[in-house]
């Protein structure tokens, strides 16, 4: 998280229900699908709050989730609500640059497309 | 007589030899030269500052006023100095549209003269000509209306709260929702929903700054006020001594996670000048601060002595900024706010609004 503390997005998108484009700082662009950061939530319903386990099952999600609404948290973060009823995980940008699911930044591409 | 007329482009030319020290570009380019007028041998015009508490104002209009006197058949230069707070890029929730920057205070640890700075330095910029709200949101021991000496209770209006005023600063605090020696209780999230109320219930109307006097350490109120409006930035309290430096370190830390730009830090209690023999005590140490600051690339915004006098003015709610506006805390508390709004002023031209942009297909 630290190593991209300092990257702030330059211009966000939300195209269509299903995708969000993050243009960084660094120039570096990334897509994500909508399922993907659902299954990526870190909120207190989805990742146990003292032992950090995932509570959150991958497969509860189905692919074609979609995006009701984005919204920016102050300066540092973006909220989502998502058509599963879902809406209580705030997603910092450091986070969001992290989990790039590019082929760039993952090196496994495939791997981390499945999740 | 004097030659050929004086043309526009030359005074604007002459103009843009004259840089703002802060932004680092010329007063022509960045927007600050307005109704030039050429009258004969007579040139005149305003610079718009980007705040009424410019620290370099007098420089950049005697800089002004020489470059333009050196061309040819210029007799007299008359510089009028106004100022413009710009807003904070991000700055558009209808509730707080005329609020055009907020600046959260905060402190690692209590007791280090967080709110008598916020009340002293709202009243610096006040008496620089801006206009200044403050938003006491120190929940466990709110002490902002005691200091501006008005303690009555809020007003409300419809399903608007109307800010108390007092030397000519608009202010909400907890304190003015319960009386007198009640303690205050919070859950977290009530602090949360009281919080949010004293920003988008309150009938703020037109600001340039908007101080928030934190409660000390890290916690809800914090969150919720970075994860509520878009804040320009945030200014750190400290005492010189080391542990209350680690512990601010901590609050400094919290605000860059959130991504709120820190405007600086102030070293408060950095010295006693005895009133018996004028002998300078620096009784938590001294520097520690500054050199924190340089450390962190951090700015530094200034240092301010113990004086009981502030301490005496803090308890009659006349803070010393006003009552005594020549002495020595009077004018520590001026140049701070100086270069807080200095600050401001160029946070305000490095941010691009973030917007989300929706994109059907």
């Amino acid at each position: 998280m630290n190593a991209h503390a300092s990257v702030r997005p330059t211009a966000i998108k939300k195209i269509g229900a299903t995708e969000i484009h993050i243009l960084w700082s660094d120039g570096h662009a990334s897509t994500y699908r909508a399922s993907y950061l659902r299954r990526h939530c870190r909120c207190a319903l989805c990742v146990d709050e003292l032992t950090g386990r995932p509570v959150l099952a991958p497969e509860a999600i189905p692919d074609d989730l979609t995006l009701l609404s984005v919204e920016l948290v102050g300066q540092y973060a973006l909220h989502f609500r998502w058509s599963d009823g879902h809406s209580t995980g705030i997603y910092p940008f450091a986070h969001l640059r992290a989990l790039c699911p590019c082929e760039h930044c993952t090196g496994a591409p495939s791997e981390r497309e499945r999740l | 007589m004097f030659g050929r007329k004086i043309q526009e482009d030359d005074v604007l030319r002459a103009l843009r030899q004259v840089v703002d020290p802060d932004l680092h570009r010329d007063i022509v380019s960045l927007g600050f030269v307005q109704n030039l007028r050429i009258e004969g041998s007579v040139v005149s015009f305003d610079i718009n500052l980007t705040t009424p508490a410019c620290p370099v104002k007098e420089r950049l209009r005697e800089e002004a006023r020489r470059a333009v006197a050196q061309l040819d058949g210029v007799r007299e230069v008359r510089v009028n100095l106004t100022a413009e707070v710009r807003p904070h890029a991000a700055l558009d929730r209808s509730a707080l549209a005329g609020v055009r920057n907020i600046v959260a205070i905060g402190s690692g640890k209590g007791g280090v003269g967080k709110s008598t700075i916020t009340v002293n330095l709202a009243a610096a910029l006040r008496a620089s000509g801006a206009r200044v709200g403050l938003l006491d949101a120190d929940i466990y021991g709110p002490a902002i209306p005691l200091m501006l000496g008005h303690q009555q209770h809020a007003q409300v209006r419809g399903n608007r709260i109307l800010p108390a005023e007092h030397h000519g600063l608009r202010f909400i605090s907890m304190g003015l929702f319960v009386s007198g020696d009640k303690p205050l209780i919070w859950r977290g999230p009530m602090a949360h929903k009281a919080l949010q109320q004293c920003l988008f219930d309150v009938e703020w109307g037109e600001l340039d700054y908007l101080l928030v006097d934190l409660p000390p350490g890290t916690g809800d109120v914090h969150l919720t006020l970075a994860q509520s409006v878009p804040v320009t930035g945030a200014v750190i309290v400290s005492t010189p001594q080391d542990v209350g430096l680690v512990i601010s370190m901590k609050t400094l830390r919290m605000f860059q996670q959130t991504n709120v730009t820190i405007l600086g830090i102030i070293e408060n209690m950095s010295y006693y000048i005895c009133s018996h023999c004028g002998a300078r005590e620096e009784i938590f140490g001294h520097g520690g601060v500054r050199r924190a600051s340089h450390e962190l690339g951090v700015p530094f915004l200034g240092e301010i002595p113990i004086d009981t006098r502030i301490r005496h003015q803090a308890d009659t709610g006349v803070p010393i900024v006003l009552a005594d506006p020549i002495s020595p805390a009077a004018v520590a508390y001026r140049e701070i706010a100086e270069r807080l709004a200095a600050q401001i002023s160029i946070v305000n031209y490095q941010t691009t609004p973030l917007r989300i942009e929706e994109v059907s297909i």
